[in-house]
């Protein structure tokens, strides 16, 4: 999927011309840079919804919201890496699962305070 | 689940458009999916209160619900794709914050931490003196860009306007990969302190071709022939990546044979040098005119060719 900036104009409503460029400018999207300028996929759209939700309907100031966009960027590569790890694990004999899994319970029952 | 949008919103039918946008935002930063990938719970409460905004946040609907023109569930809008559905696809690697597993690990992984922090909102407002006494390289920054099939497989160099508004000159090798990632040292971010620059990542995406397809260091592609050119044999010219040559049809080519140019696909600059597979297509003309035909049936009558001989053997 590839959209030219009016393209993504047309499916946000709610998105302006010069947020978008902002947007584009300060890196919290990154569209891949074609010949004849920005080329949109899905997941910057996805993207920039979650932005406008953060920065028009929850009225988060620009400033704060690198500090989001790095959290919520960090949360979704811990997730994939935990994900992965979970793949990983699934993959190994039934044995090895099974002492992972008392484990993790003998862990989590000793974290109780 | 109550279909009420002002029960949803929590608030008294005689609210003003200010007291509803308020509990909206108040819910909305609750509930927001992106924040709580995992609670299917919230995510569903918080269509629910979407879509109750949707009615009541614009006077002119919330009128006409009120008036029983328009019920709840007026409108249907298609489902939302929400970010987080794309983040935790490998898609998502576009916005790393350069951690992980697999990701590409910066040089000092300690300084890529706090260069995220402190040094990669270089644009922004420099709130802290904190910032002086921090030495950090810069921030790596990750750019995509599409390349042309043609430009990649006999290399080109770009000069790419970044979204900051500087322009880096890129050289792309012969043979680039689709999805292949160029290192440009020293391109991105500012460092803190005596930090250098981060470096830029560029991933590229190679556009498909019409004619053209790449395998490993291999051009292929389809040469469509005539009948009488796979008959007795003919020299053609053939497209190639680097201009156009001239290969020769042998007598009584068959389609899907393969012809081989050597030396005619991806070069590389150190002289190795992958080949262009040249699939023949055998085309016949739309309307068969009484020549061909006449010229078939006298064929058919002698030549005594079974080509599915095997076929039946076999199975």
């Amino acid at each position: 999927m590839s959209l030219t900036e009016r393209m993504v104009l047309t499916r946000v409503r709610r998105l302006t011309r010069r947020d978008l460029r902002q947007w584009v400018h300060e890196g919290w999207v990154r569209p891949a840079m074609g010949e004849a300028g920005p080329v949109f996929d899905e997941i910057d759209v996805a993207r920039l919804r979650l932005l406008c939700d953060l920065r028009k309907e929850m009225a988060l100031p620009s400033d704060a919201l690198p500090v989001v966009l790095t959290l919520i960027d960090r949360l979704h590569a811990t997730r994939r890496d935990l994900r992965l790890l979970v793949e990983v694990l699934a993959e190994q004999p039934e044995d090895v699962r099974r002492a992972i899994i008392s484990h993790l319970q003998s862990r989590a029952s000793d974290d109780v305070p | 689940m109550n279909n009420d949008p002002y029960k949803i919103l929590g608030v008294p039918r005689t609210a003003t458009q200010d007291e509803i946008k308020k509990a909206y935002r108040k819910l909305v930063k609750s509930l927001h999916p992106d924040l709580h990938p995992d609670d299917a719970a919230k995510q569903e409460r918080f269509k629910a209160v979407s879509a109750a905004y949707e009615l009541l946040g614009d006077p002119e609907q919330r009128r006409r619900f009120d008036a029983g023109e328009i019920d709840a569930s007026g409108q249907e809008r298609p489902e939302r794709q929400f970010y987080h559905q794309y983040a935790e696809q490998d898609a998502g690697r576009r916005y790393d914050p350069g951690q992980g597993f697999g990701g590409a690990m910066g040089d000092d992984d300690l300084s890529d931490i706090f260069a995220q922090f402190f040094g990669g909102r270089a644009g922004g407002p420099g709130r802290n003196g904190f910032r002086q006494e921090f030495h950090a390289r810069g921030q790596d920054l990750h750019y995509h860009l599409d390349v042309d099939f043609l430009d990649a497989a006999r290399g080109t160099r770009r000069s790419v306007t970044m979204p900051d508004g500087h322009t880096i000159e890129i050289a792309i090798p012969p043979g680039l990969k689709d999805g292949q990632t160029l290192r440009l040292r020293g391109k991105g971010g500012p460092g803190s302190g005596q930090g250098g620059p981060g470096d830029a990542l560029v991933t590229v995406s190679v556009r498909s071709h019409p004619v053209f397809s790449r395998e490993g260091d291999d051009i292929e592609m389809d040469l469509p022939i005539t009948f009488d050119e796979a008959v007795l044999g003919a020299k053609v010219e053939v497209p190639t990546v680097s201009g156009t040559v001239s290969a020769t049809i042998p007598k009584g080519a068959s389609s899907g044979q393969r012809l081989r140019l050597r030396g005619k696909g991806i070069r590389h600059p150190d002289g190795k040098a992958g080949d262009q597979i040249v699939r023949l297509k055998i085309v016949l003309p739309k309307r068969i005119d009484a020549d061909m035909e006449e010229l078939a049936k006298r064929w058919r009558d002698k030549s005594g060719l079974d080509p599915r001989a095997d076929l039946r053997r076999m199975t």
